[in-house]
């Protein structure tokens, strides 16, 4: 009786690459959009502006507030009420980009004020004005402290990526849940899903904590 | 569109959305209780000295790390009945939120324990206390002072988390959302009470990582 | 050059420089001892704007840096400014620490600025350091390319912010080396330091201050043999027997 399950899912494995490819688009795109916007928001939050600061940072609290299974379902049941006509993927990618956005955010403004206030001193003491300062002297030395978080975030999303499953985008979720349907063996089915995330967070969490053995190890103390 | 919101539905709703409110909120504890205990759990197994058991807790723990909760939520919804094991819909999913929050759990303790200076233990021994001894006099109570911030931040993940057993059913705080979207077609109304109550238990939860991490300020060496 | 009147400046609630006025001529050196928490640190950040004052009047190279609508960036190009903490860009030669600041203030081309970057380094003693990053350069080193970087604007004044105290005792006479050879240059200096011998060889009037207090200022002969405050008094006794 299992072969034959394992034959089906056999049969099945088309369907679930295509799954996966899905997750990958739904993923990278969102990746893509959230951490361009995340950078933006996050150099905003850093910044001293005494209105964009708290706009941006009650947002970002109220989306890490609430479930993201709950923002899909606003976003892609809320827009059509404003006109906006939505199909599951095209709200996903909104989503999981907002929710990558808020979390991005958060990691880039840490990381900025972690530089040491002299150097912002020294840049000014220079006549460099604000855009010149992020883009030369603290952003590059920012980056070193986004980068490992920011590739642990990555993995995070391509996980948050599972719930848009939810309102029909045909992901690698998507495919488990529709042929354990036919193909009664959930443990074979969702084994088979659980492989295939596996498959592609496991090397990106992998990446993260050699990235964060490597930066800290790196860290040069000023000599004095 | 506010001309449109229909606050008068919510009111309706209103012991629909309380009584999933409640729901939500047993399933957590539930589910967090259960997390404490695997994590513990898995967190002895992992520093331990005995090998298998450290291996078999390293891979529960990279394969939760690994894999989105809702393919594991599913895997034991739809795989356990065909082992014979039939568990309510509840079970299941307090069993699925308390793996999966266990193997974080198991990561917090981790750290938190490595983090007591190596000096103390040395002490501990030096004074002849044996290895319960010393985990429940010394090393226990610093854990558990480090680890209360990251345990609060978990538990807040651990109700957003429970969002998800609205997919299989269960009568909680997103499914009250589902409902009146089908019933009366108003996922605005629904989702956005439905969002209102987690923030409400998100500022509660986060309120008290502050107050925890002043209190346990004296605890930072 | 720089000019104080009545300048008053707040941290909130402490008052940190109580009506300060002082006048700078060109090439002249001024050194501004004080004990910690004077307030000498705070007046020449001033200078530059790093902290803002709120009452009275600065003016730098007739610049009236007290208004806010004057355009500090031209003005900040003409000063320069070192930092106890030395602030040089860790991910950048020393090199390129000096050259940024000309390639995008004053829009030198790549060319020019290294050319001026390459000879304002060899100037402080580190023209075989080009392409060394400040990780690889001693403190003494680091404290001289920050001086560098400052000079490489061609400024018309430079600030010293304690320049020496973070340095290691056996690094501070090449620093010190390179500051007395900009004086002898005719360079407008304002320099807070502790390090009196340099005061005496090259300053042309020492201040002290006390309390946010511009106690006394005089030459250095008379500054030192005879100092007219009791709190003058105290501070160069203290400081002058260890």
């Amino acid at each position: 009786m299992w072969s034959f399950y394992i034959e089906q899912l056999i049969h099945s494995l088309p369907f679930f690459l295509k799954g996966l490819w899905m997750t990958i688009a739904v993923s990278g795109l969102s990746l893509l959009a959230g951490t361009v916007i995340g950078f933006i928001w996050g150099i905003l939050r850093a910044s001293r502006s005494r209105f964009v600061k708290p706009l941006i940072g009650a947002w970002v609290d109220v989306v890490r507030g609430t479930p993201f299974l709950v923002q899909v379902f606003i976003i892609f049941f809320l827009l059509p009420e404003f006109g906006i006509q939505l199909e599951a993927f095209p709200a996903a990618v909104i989503a999981l980009s907002n929710l990558a956005a808020c979390f991005i955010c958060e990691i880039v403004a840490a990381g900025i004020q972690a530089v040491p206030a002299g150097q912002r001193e020294a840049a000014t003491s220079t006549g460099l004005n604000g855009v010149q300062q992020l883009r030369y002297v603290i952003l590059p030395q920012s980056m070193r402290i986004i980068l490992p978080p920011l590739v642990g975030q990555f993995v995070l999303l391509i996980k948050d990526s599972s719930v848009v499953s939810a309102i029909g985008v045909m992901d690698v979720t998507r495919v488990g849940w529709l042929t354990v349907q036919r193909v009664p063996q959930g443990l074979l089915v969702f084994g088979l899903v659980a492989v295939l995330y596996f498959v592609i967070c496991y090397p990106l969490i992998r990446i993260s904590n050699s990235l964060e053995k490597r930066m800290s190890a790196g860290v040069t103390q000023n000599k004095m | 569109m506010l001309e449109t919101f229909n606050f008068r539905v919510i009111i309706e709703y209103l012991p629909l959305f309380w009584s999933c409110f409640l729901a939500t909120l047993w399933l957590s504890t539930a589910g967090l209780l259960g997390a404490l205990v695997i994590g513990t759990l898995a967190c002895g197994m992992r520093i331990g000295r005995y090998k298998p058991l450290a291996i078999a807790a390293s891979a529960y723990i990279e394969s939760i790390r690994s894999t989105p909760l809702l393919v594991q939520l599913f895997f034991f919804y739809f795989g356990l009945p065909s082992l014979g094991i039939r568990l309510s819909e509840a079970t299941t999913g307090i069993l699925a939120l308390a793996l999966n929050s266990g193997a974080y759990m198991a990561e917090i303790i981790r750290a938190g324990i490595q983090s007591i200076s190596y000096g103390q233990v040395e002490a501990a021994v030096a004074s002849g206390l044996n290895y319960f001894q010393r985990m429940r006099h010394i090393i226990l109570p610093q854990a558990i002072g480090m680890t209360l911030p990251p345990m609060l931040g978990q538990a807040i993940v651990l109700v957003k988390d429970s969002a998800l057993l609205s997919l299989i059913s269960l009568p909680e705080l997103t499914r009250a959302g589902q409902i009146m979207t089908s019933e009366r077609f108003m996922p605005a109304e629904g989702f956005l009470t439905s969002a209102l109550f987690y923030l409400l238990i998100y500022y509660i939860l986060k309120g008290l990582t502050h107050w925890s991490q002043k209190r346990l300020i004296y605890m930072q060496t | 050059m720089i000019e104080f009147r009545d300048v008053h400046k707040w941290f909130g609630e402490l008052h940190v420089l109580k009506g300060i006025n002082l006048k700078v001529d060109p090439a002249e050196v001024l050194v501004v001892c004080g004990p910690s928490g004077s307030g000498k640190s705070t007046l020449i950040r001033c200078i530059n704007r790093l902290e803002p004052i709120q009452k009275g009047a600065l003016i730098v190279d007739t610049m009236k840096v007290h208004e806010s609508k004057t355009n500090m960036t031209r003005l900040r190009a003409e000063i320069g400014f070192v930092f106890q903490q030395f602030n040089l860009y860790p991910h950048m030669t020393a090199l390129q620490n000096v050259t940024l600041a000309p390639m995008k203030v004053r829009k030198t081309s790549k060319k020019v600025a290294e050319e001026q970057g390459r000879y304002v380094l060899e100037k402080v003693g580190l023209g075989d350091k080009l392409n060394q990053y400040p990780a690889q350069l001693s403190g003494g080193q680091q404290q001289r390319v920050a001086i560098a970087r400052g000079l490489c604007m061609r400024p018309k004044i430079m600030l010293f912010d304690e320049p020496t105290s973070a340095l290691d005792p056996e690094m501070i006479n090449e620093v010190l080396e390179v500051m007395r050879n900009l004086a002898r240059e005719g360079m407008t200096m304002i320099v807070v330091t502790h390090e009196m011998g340099f005061a005496r060889e090259v300053s042309h009037r020492v201040a002290f201050m006390d309390y946010g207090e511009l106690i006394e200022i005089a030459p250095p002969e008379e500054f030192f043999s005879r100092p007219k405050s009791e709190r003058t008094k105290l501070f160069l006794s203290k400081i002058l027997t260890h």
